[in-house]
Formats: structure tokens, C-alpha cells, sequence
């Protein structure tokens, strides 16, 4: 039987509300040991912040904070406590990464910078992931994923054209691009761990990773051509029609994106070869493009009369790329998704059943999914501390009676 | 420093791009881009160097591409078939993005190529899924967002959402191929025995949903975009274009107090009695229509006599966050990428000219990053024949036959 990739790789993870865990859960889904490091006396902005399991609020009832921190272990500790912090160190010596996104010092402050860290474990995968990174003029700035977006253009570029930039609605680099990249780095660096001996340093800067996923291409072509690109709403650059249009109801709407003549022509034919449709103007993606206004109005008032569901069925059928827009809840119950198991609902003590997904990164070997629900503050103190880290009963009670554990 | 440059990545060119293979690529890795005889689809994307369309300007297969080499193979032959198979017995990792079940039916799918090399690493990208429902459904980046959940966020209200800039599920899938890659190339070298990497688009997509699909699930609600959530939070217009702003976030104070206090610094104490009212620092009322009106009445005015840049730093100062949205323009003139020395140039001499490149997103301590061109069309395929063992003869047969182009 395959054992998990990351089998006996031990990550003390500092890290909280967005990219930071999801970085640390991609890990434990492929079986890294993750000790989620929380504190009771300042949980984290997730953790109080909705949707609540039955809409009542509660630490360990949130669904923002759950899908991000499946397969973790929690450990609590009062880090302004120097017990607390000598628990750390002892994790410390058997850990493979730590990783952190707090502000600037703090790490410092409690004697957990990389150089002490090093010295305690010399072969440690050091990890920070500032907002725009440790040096510069702006690398204290606080900043959201919401913003970050806004710094990178990523806001500016997305949008309607009539309308304000808008971005997508979302922390979007929180989410994957941070996330994503820092998986990366950090399994190049335990690869260059076990072929060298050798930890190091990672530093991410969250600005840098939404640059180049969302706006390098229109920056260089400011770079080299001068020009600054514009949003436009759900049109392609190049190609037409690409668009989202109205269907039969309410926010019911459907995506259709043709790249050819052979693609328009199949459209055509769905939509009943209308006359307007064969006007020699529509003939090549040209005319289609220098007629992109029209020809979307045309389009709209077809499908306005159709379900997006059927519409979708018919068109994919013959070829057009077409998609309805799901809600979130149509993702919920999405036929693709439900059928390839992508979705699990875990039983959390205190939240009850509840949404999980499978990774994205498929393995043929062990799967990389959601096995266990998100930690609650401290649930595995008793795991951590006596299993792994070799305390004592007493030496945990101790801890308890002092507020270590807080 | 170490490097990657002991691992080697075949990589097919896809309409997708081909940013999975660019993060090796940059590490050092020698990555292969392997086009067909028509070329990378990537090389016609708009926009080009110098807006001339040319084989080897499109900006997006040059910025996918850096430091990787170039083959020319048409693999649908049998003679290039063996070539790929005598390269794949010299590889780490292959990535492809064609249609399910096209690599089987030229006999080069993973089944194939493991038994030519049992550490390979096979990587598949598709839009659904290698199965499932959709698997065999026509796709864009459009209709892929659109099934995902993720589109739908982009917008509030009943309107229309607003598709994100620059092939976003695109690069989710390429970020999370190359994540799955990398950790099973370091399970292939401990264990002897690559894998399957599957990436479905959807799926990448799905994970940047935030917490939605989670606010169906637990409080039934098919949520939109955060924007306006709460007076205060939103973009709003400013003197020279577009800020970002998060001065509230539930029912914290410390981003929404320093705003207020913010409005008494520029000698509107009037305002800041309003908005530092009892009512305002709380989440309900700023929830409330009436709130958000009061906002865009006496906030708005205010904010929009500032540029954007005064009242990133301003507030910064105050911590509490409002952030430029910035256009491809600024990002390139930022302050802060153009301190860490962020933007790199590269000389090409096909172009006779510097191209400017989105540099590192992740700073490595141990493993070097670092640029070079992207490859011309073929400008790698003898050198890789010759390493590969062909005969001169034998290079000129393939060349003659029009199996390779170089």
C-alpha cells in the first residue's frame, strides 16, 4: 500500500485566516502532520465571521474558516507565555516547515525568527508570506486579498466597461494563487531537502503572485506597446460572441464562446439559422467582432426565451462551448462534480455535517481529499502534546492550570 | 545554490497556455516545450511585440515559455512517436492539456509511458475531468468559470457577472498542476513510481469560491460578491480614478475608527462626528440601505477630492486599509514591485528588442530563479534529437518527413 507523499512531514503552522491555510491544508491532504497552531483568547477573524452552521454564530461553527483547515491538528497555546512558547520550541525540533503570515516582528518578538528557528532545527523550512514582501517601502502595509486584487489591476481589469471595476468579488488571491504557488516552492524545497540536507527560507509576496496570474500580460503590453487595457465586461479579446446572456428567469444565464466559423456555424444552426444570422457581416470572426454590440443583442434575444439548462444541453451537443453560470448552490449539486466525488461532508463534533471538497490535485496513488473536519481551537492539545511531543500527564496539567493552553 | 536543472519536464503547448511548465522552468528545471508542426496556438494570441503579429511575439507564449527549450514533433507519426518515447525514458514529468483520451489513442498515455519509464509523472489537465459528465464537453475559460460557481460571485445583485481578467481558470489549473507535479516527483524519486496527476479546471476553479458553496450549505443562502456589503466597504471613485476600500469588516473597529478619525485630520470633524457616531461603528447599521446611503452622500465627496495613491498612504498610516485599484500602468510604476526590482527585461534578439517580464513570485533561499527567452519556433529540436542519440542522417530524415521542424 502507497503511503501519502507527505507521510511523517511535520508542519507547525502559525498561519491564519486566508492563503496561509490553505497553503498548510493543501499539505495535510497529502498527509502532512499540520499543527494548527490557535489561541482561545483571540480566535481567528474566520473563525467569527459567516456562515454559521444553522445561521448561530460560534467559533467552531464557521463555514469560511472549515474548508480551509480539513486534516489539521489543533494545538492551543498562549504564545505571550514563555511555557507556551518553550512547547513551540520543543514542536520545533521535530518539525520539517513552519509558516506564518503575522505582521512583521512578531515572530521576532516571541524568539521564532528564522535565525532561532534554524538553530533549533537546522534543516527548517522557513516560511513568510508577506503582503508585498519583507523589504521596501510598503512591506508593513496591511492588506486583504480583496485588495491585494486591487493593488495587481486585477480590480481594474475586471469588470463591465460601463461600470466601475468591479474585480471578482472575491480574495481571489488568497485563494489560489497565493496558495498555489506557495505549494510549489514549498515541495521544491523539501525535495531540495532530502537531496542536499539543506532547509532555507521562503518568502512569498502575495502582490507578486497576483501580478503573475492575473496581470502580466496586460502589464508587459504597457511595457512594450504603451497601451493600457481596459476591462470588458465577459468579451474576449479576440474572439466574438463571447458573452454571458439572459435566459428564461431570474440571474438565470448562459456563457456561449465561439472560436471559429465551424463553432458559429453550429450556433447557428441551434438557434434555428435565423435570417440575421446568415448576413455575410457575421460570416468570419472579424465581422462578428466589428459587429460584436449587434450580435450579442441578436444572441440575448434568443436565449431570453430559453432555460439555460436546456439551452446549455442543446449547444454543448453540437459543439459550441457553452456553460450555464452556477450559483454556488448549483456547484453544491453540480452532476459533473457530484459525480466524480469531488464533494464529502464530514462530521464536525460541534458543527455537524458539513461541506468538503477533494483536492483539485488528483493522485493516482493515495487521494489527496478531505478526511477529517476542521480542528476545533486546541482539540488535539491531549494528541500533540503527550503522543507526539512526549509531555507528561502532569507536565499538560500544569500547563493547563496556567494558562498555557489558552 | 541549488536548481532544478536535474529535472526535465516534457511539456505539450496547448491553447491553454503553459504556465505549469513556466514555474520549473524559472527554477531551473529543463523543461520542454513540445509544439506541433503548426505551431503553438499560443504564438497567435494578441497582443504581439510591437503590436506585429509574429511567430515570436505574442506576449502570452512569451511570457508561459521563459527558460524553457523548444521541440518541433508532430507525435500523431509514428517516428515522432518514438522520439517522445526515447525522451520520455530520459524524463521526470510529462503535462499535457489535449482532449481525454487523445494521448491513448496515439499509445502515449500514462499506462504506455510508464512501462517505458515507471518513475514518470503524468499530468493531465482537461477542462471537466478525464471522466465525469462533462468530460467530453466543448470548454473555454469562459464557460469553465461559468460551471465552477466562481463567475457568479463577480457581481451583486441581480446583475450580470463580470468574467476575471486573464484566463483565470486556466491558471488554476496550471497552479495546481504544477504543485501535484512536483509532489509526485518527489514520491516518484523516494518510492521508484511516478503517478497520474488528474487537474479538472472546474474543480481548480471550484477552491476559489471562497465561502460560498459553504453559505448554501449552511445558511442556504447563493451569496454574491462582497462588495457593499457594508457603507464603507467598496470601490469608490477619487480624484485621479479608483480606490479599494475595507474600512469595515463586521463588527471590528479597527479599520473603521482610523477612517473616521482619518475625515478630523483633513479638517472635516463634521463628517467624523457622523461617521464616528455609535450607529456607524457597528456592522448592523452600516449593513442597512440607509447606511450605505449616508456614505455615498458624505464619505463618497470626501474620499473622491484625494488621489489614489494619497489615500493608500494615508490611511496605511492610520492602519486601516483603501488600496489604488490600479491599472496595468501603475502596476508597472509601482513603488514598491519596482523597490524589490520586481520587473525583469529580456533581450530577444528575434525581436530585436527588450521584452519586460513579471519576475519571482516566491524568493527561495537555496534553489535559483531566474529568466531566459522563451523559444523560438524549433530552436531546440536538433540539440535535442542530438542528446537524445540521433545520427545526423537521421535528424535530417526526421526533418525531411516533416516529423520535426528545427
Amino acid at each position: 500500500m502507497a503511503k501519502p507523499i507527505l507521510d511523517g512531514i511535520v508542519v507547525c503552522d502559525f498561519s491564519w485566516v486566508g492563503a496561509g491555510p490553505i497553503t498548510t491544508q493543501n499539505l495535510a491532504m497529502m498527509g502532512a502532520t499540520v499543527i494548527h497552531i490557535e489561541t482561545h483568547k483571540r480566535p481567528e477573524i474566520l473563525r467569527v465571521t459567516p456562515p454559521f452552521k444553522d445561521r448561530k454564530p460560534g467559533v467552531e461553527r464557521s463555514g469560511y474558516f472549515s474548508p480551509r483547515n480539513a486534516n489539521k491538528l489543533g494545538l492551543s497555546l498562549d504564545l505571550a507565555k514563555p511555557e507556551a512558547i518553550a512547547v513551540v520550541k520543543r514542536l520545533l525540533t521535530m518539525s520539517d516547515i513552519v509558516i506564518n503570515n503575522f505582521s512583521f516582528g512578531v515572530m521576532d518578538k516571541w524568539g521564532l525568527s528564522y535565525e532561532d528557528c534554524k538553530k533549533i532545527k537546522p534543516d527548517i523550512i522557513y516560511i513568510e508570506m508577506p503582503p508585498q514582501g519583507r523589504t521596501g517601502p510598503h512591506k508593513d502595509f496591511m492588506a486583504f486579498g480583496s485588495l491585494i486584487n486591487a493593488l495587481v489591476g486585477a480590480t481594474f481589469l475586471t469588470g463591465h466597461p460601463d461600470q466601475k471595476p468591479a474585480g471578482t468579488g472575491t480574495n481571489y488571491t488568497d485563494h489560489v494563487p497565493v496558495p498555489g504557488h506557495l505549494t510549489f516552492a514549498i515541495m521544491a524545497a523539501l525535495r531540495h531537502r532530502r537531496k542536499t540536507g539543506e532547509g532555507q527560507f521562503i518568502e512569498l509576496a502575495q502582490s507578486q503572485a497576483g501580478v503573475n496570474m492575473v496581470s502580466a500580460i496586460p502589464v508587459m503590453d504597457y511595457a512594450v506597446n504603451g497601451r493600457i487595457q481596459q476591462r470588458m465586461g465577459n468579451r474576449h479579446l479576440e474572439l466574438a460572441p463571447h458573452n454571458l446572456y439572459n435566459c428564461k428567469g431570474e440571474r438565470n444565464w448562459i456563457a456561449i464562446a465561439v472560436y471559429n466559423d465551424q463553432e458559429w456555424e453550429s450556433l447557428k444552426k441551434v438557434m434555428g439559422s435565423p435570417e440575421w444570422a446568415d448576413d455575410p457581416k457575421f460570416a468570419t470572426n472579424e465581422g462578428r467582432k466589428a459587429n460584436e454590440d449587434e450580435l450579442d443583442a441578436k444572441i440575448e434575444e434568443w436565449t431570453s426565451a430559453k432555460w439555460h439548462r436546456q439551452l446549455m444541453d442543446e449547444l454543448v451537443r453540437e459543439g459550441v462551448r457553452a456553460g450555464v453560470v452556477h450559483s454556488c448552490r448549483d456547484v453544491t449539486e453540480d452532476y459533473n462534480l457530484v459525480e466524480r466525488g469531488f464533494w464529502t461532508y464530514l462530521m464536525h463534533p460541534e458543527a455537524g455535517l458539513a461541506l468538503y471538497n477533494h483536492s483539485p490535485m488528483r493522485m493516482s496513488k493515495v487521494p489527496v481529499l478531505s478526511t477529517t473536519p476542521a480542528n476545533m481551537i486546541g482539540q488535539h492539545n491531549q494528541q500533540v502534546l503527550h503522543d507526539l511531543l512526549k509531555y507528561t500527564d502532569e507536565e499538560i496539567k500544569e500547563m493547563e492550570e496556567k494558562g498555557v493552553l489558552n | 545554490m541549488g536548481s532544478l536543472s536535474d529535472i526535465r519536464v516534457l511539456e505539450f503547448a496547448s491553447p491553454y497556455g503553459a504556465y505549469a511548465g513556466k514555474m520549473f522552468a524559472d527554477l531551473g528545471a529543463d523543461v520542454i516545450h513540445i509544439e506541433p508542426p503548426e505551431g503553438d496556438p499560443t504564438r497567435s494570441v494578441w497582443p504581439f511585440y510591437k503590436d506585429k503579429p509574429d511567430r515570436e511575439g505574442s506576449l502570452k507564449y512569451l511570457y508561459h515559455n521563459t527558460s524553457k527549450r523548444g521541440l518541433v514533433l508532430d507525435i500523431t507519426r509514428p517516428e515522432g512517436q518514438e522520439v517522445f518515447l526515447r525522451l520520455v525514458k530520459t524524463a521526470d514529468i510529462v503535462i499535457e492539456a489535449f482532449n481525454p483520451g487523445f494521448m491513448e489513442s496515439l499509445g502515449l498515455g500514462y499506462e504506455s509511458l510508464k512501462k517505458v519509464n515507471p518513475r514518470i509523472v503524468y499530468v493531465s489537465i482537461t477542462p471537466f475531468g478525464r471522466e465525469g459528465p462533462y468530460a467530453d464537453f466543448p470548454a473555454s475559460n469562459l464557460t469553465v468559470s461559468a460551471l465552477s460557481g466562481w463567475l457568479y460571485l463577480a457581481g451583486t445583485g441581480n446583475n450580470k457577472p463580470a468574467l476575471a481578467y486573464g484566463e483565470q481558470a486556466f491558471m488554476m489549473a496550471f497552479l495546481y498542476a504544477a504543485s501535484g507535479a512536483m509532489a509526485a516527483f518527489y514520491d516518484a524519486e523516494a518510492t521508484g513510481e511516478g503517478q497520474l496527476v488528474e487537474i479538472s479546471m472546474q474543480e481548480a476553479v471550484v477552491t476559489a469560491c471562497e465561502n460560498a458553496c459553504q453559505y448554501w450549505d449552511l445558511e442556504k443562502i447563493e451569496r454574491r460578491a462582497t462588495e457593499e456589503i457594508e457603507a464603507g466597504r467598496n470601490v469608490y471613485e477619487c480624484k485621479d480614478g479608483f480606490v479599494s476600500a475595507m474600512f469595515s469588516m463586521g463588527d471590528n473597529r479597527y479599520l473603521w475608527d482610523p477612517f473616521w478619525q482619518w475625515m478630523n485630520d483633513e479638517g472635516r470633524p463634521d463628517l467624523a462626528e457622523i461617521f464616528g457616531s455609535d450607529d456607524f461603528r457597528g456592522r448592523a447599521y452600516r449593513a442597512t440601505d440607509e447606511a450605505k446611503k449616508v456614505f455615498r452622500e458624505k464619505a463618497e465627496p470626501f474620499i473622491k477630492q484625494f488621489d489614489k495613491i494619497y489615500i493608500y498612504i494615508e490611511t496605511q498610516k492610520r492602519r486601516t486599509v483603501c488600496y489604488p485599484v490600479n491599472d496595468p500602468k501603475d502596476v508597472y510604476e509601482n513603488e514598491q514591485l519596482n523597490y524589490r526590482n520586481y520587473f525583469k527585461k529580456l533581450y530577444h534578439e528575434r525581436l530585436g528588442g527588450e521584452v519586460v517580464y513579471p519576475g519571482e513570485v516566491h524568493y527561495l533561499e537555496k534553489i535559483e530563479w531566474g529568466l531566459k527567452p522563451a523559444p523560438t519556433f524549433g530552436q531546440h529540436t536538433v540539440e535535442i534529437l542530438k542528446e537524445l542519440g540521433y545520427a545526423d542522417e537521421q535528424v535530417n530524415t526526421l526533418k525531411e518527413g516533416g516529423v520535426v521542424i528545427g
